[in-house]
């Protein structure tokens, strides 16, 4: 390939390439310049999604974190390979139920905290309920 | 060594995933049509719920015991399943130049090449395996680990027998374990042992696994089908004899095969249930670039013999050879549907049907041909579009006329769940 390249060498102008042999030349110039500054764009996915085959989607019915930004309608995402520490946004299981709430968390206690003034902390009793963190919100798509 | 990775109760624990009300509790998951139960929890068996028995005939158990029974939801237990083989991907490494040490063996199960890790660690390894891919997927799995498959299979089953005492874990890495193993195993729930073979061996008073593993190799050779009769000793002995295989990507021929709702009697029913058939499978033809160039039909009757009434007659079948292959559904439909009607008879009672291609070539003109006349390639770009407003709208929102508009035939799925975790409209609700 070398060899035939140098046999068959000819004059070229002062560049060792022609326009031809660039596929993304084009007649303006532009093609060329700003194909080196080419992106993919954004993608959702690769933002928001940290853990892919850890993360489910879950729709908000209720007003129980509107404190927190999260409303009635909302998708929330939700990795259940992140680690549920206290302050997290989290879904818990609790009795068979799916609640988002916040999760705060002490040395002997556990209590899941909504963000409306119209419900109270739930304090989990570790002996006597069914309880366990199903995954940590990690992010809300809400729509205006 | 080599790991089996295998789920527990895999579609009951789909199910349960999002309906965590459920856990503790007896769940059951019917096959396509609802017709036998296919998945139950250790609840329901312990109810006496058994495995692929017909619906109606446990359903008194699963009314009083009030039982949860689910259609089978297959594109939830298929992310579920892309999700458990992901998470082991990535545990085992990854993927180096596309191939990773994860094989999946199927739906639910898979091997991992376990033979960079020292013997020493495999227990906590495998630990941290089973509680990793349940805190990600919520999917709770059994492994058995083992020099061989054959004795991977086997420890995964005696780990799943007594899960309290093992932690769905169990190792066969010496000799002593495997020998207690293997007698502690009929030649019955070998894997790879047939009920055929089991009966013979057992007929020859080879009963245990142990048993079986003392035979010698040319005996196997003589009454074991040859080369994987020894394959099998050698295996049971701890000499690895079946090997990782690369995954197979492309498939030699493509099926769509379905129970009908309800007995179809009417010709242009059946051509429409295989014009369906025809649509599905044509679709998975050019999801990986190949065309077909033989199409077969085959049509299941009840028999027609009242006595016999539960017994299903043989299929007819017929094929075509087409004169180029094709990815084209429209082409595959008309000679399909030419194929019902050399094998319907009017008066019989239809009760399943199913369409195979096969004779697959990669569609080398998909990116167009000079020599193929220009209306072919705007075919192959309608065909395109269908499938990409099929894919991104799901369920067949533009399909072809022959498949008719309102199938009468199409399967039972009363007591389906939510896709929780591929569609939108179906997301989980959380209060």
């Amino acid at each position: 390939m070398e060899l035939e390249q140098f046999l068959g060498m000819s004059y070229k102008g002062s560049k060792r390439f022609t326009q031809q042999e660039i596929p993304t030349a084009n007649a303006t110039g532009f093609g060329a310049a700003a194909d080196d500054y080419m992106e993919r764009g954004i993608d959702l996915n690769e933002q928001l999604i940290r853990n892919k085959p850890a993360t489910f989607f879950m729709r908000v019915s209720g007003d129980t974190m509107t404190g927190a930004g999260i409303f009635n309608g909302d998708v929330v995402i939700v990795d259940r390979s992140a680690k549920a520490v206290s302050g997290k946004v989290i879904i818990a299981v609790l009795n068979g139920e799916m609640l988002i709430r916040r999760l705060e968390k002490s040395f002997n206690k556990i209590r899941l905290v909504p963000e409306t003034p119209h419900l109270s902390a739930i304090d989990v009793d570790l002996s006597g309920a069914e309880f366990s963190i199903w995954g940590v919100v990690t992010y809300v798509i809400h729509s205006l | 060594m080599t790991a089996i990775v295998d789920c527990n109760n895999f579609y009951c624990s789909c199910e349960r995933v999002f309906r965590p009300d459920l856990l503790h509790k007896p769940v059951a998951v019917l096959s396509n049509n609802d017709g036998c139960i296919i998945s139950r929890s250790d609840e329901a068996s312990k109810l006496g719920v058994g495995m692929a028995v017909p619906y109606f005939q446990v359903r008194h158990i699963l009314d009083r015991n009030n039982i949860a029974v689910f259609s089978s939801n297959y594109h939830l237990y298929g992310d579920m399943s892309w999700r458990v083989m992901e998470t082991l991907r990535i545990l085992s490494g990854g993927r180096e130049e596309g191939r990773t040490r994860v094989e999946v063996y199927s739906v639910d199960e898979a091997f991992i090449d376990l033979s960079h890790i020292p013997e020493n660690d495999l227990e906590e390894y495998a630990r941290h395996i089973k509680t990793t891919v349940e805190q990600w997927t919520g999917i709770s799995v059994s492994i058995g680990i083992a020099p061989t498959r054959t004795l991977a299979k086997m420890a995964n089953r005696l780990a799943k027998k007594n899960k309290q005492l093992s932690g769905c874990i169990k190792l066969l890495l010496t000799t002593d374990q495997q020998r207690m193993a293997l007698q502690q195993t009929r030649v019955d729930d070998l894997w790879g042992v047939g009920r055929a073979y089991a009966g013979k061996l057992i007929n020859w008073g080879i009963t245990s696994a142990w048993e079986l593993s003392n035979m010698p190799e040319e005996w196997a050779h003589r009454n074991m089908g040859g080369v994987v009769g020894v394959r099998l000793i050698r295996e049971l002995r701890g000499l690895a004899s079946i090997v990782m295989e690369e995954e197979l990507v492309e498939k030699k021929m493509i099926a769509t095969t379905r129970m009908f709702g309800r007995p179809v009697t009417a010709l242009n029913e059946l051509k429409e249930a295989v014009a369906t058939y025809i649509s599905r499978a044509a679709e998975k033809l050019r999801r990986q670039q190949s065309a077909a160039k033989v199409v077969s039909v085959f049509l299941v009757s009840k028999e027609q013999d009242h006595l016999a009434d539960f017994k299903r007659g043989a299929p007819i079948s017929n094929y075509t050879t087409l004169p180029n292959p094709t990815s084209l559904t429209h082409e595959l439909i008309k000679s399909a549907v030419t194929l019902v009607e050399t094998l319907f008879e009017q008066g019989k009672t239809y009760k399943k049907a199913g369409v195979m291609l096969s004779g697959l070539v990669p569609d080398a003109s998909i990116q167009g041909n000079l020599f193929v006349p220009g209306a072919k390639n705007e075919h192959r770009f309608l065909m395109h579009t269908v499938d990409n407003i099929n894919f991104s709208m799901r369920d067949d929102s533009v399909k072809f006329g022959a498949a008719g508009t309102n199938k009468n035939w199409k399967m039972r799925q009363e007591l389906r769940s939510g896709r929780y975790s591929t569609r939108w409209e179906d997301l989980q609700h959380v209060r």
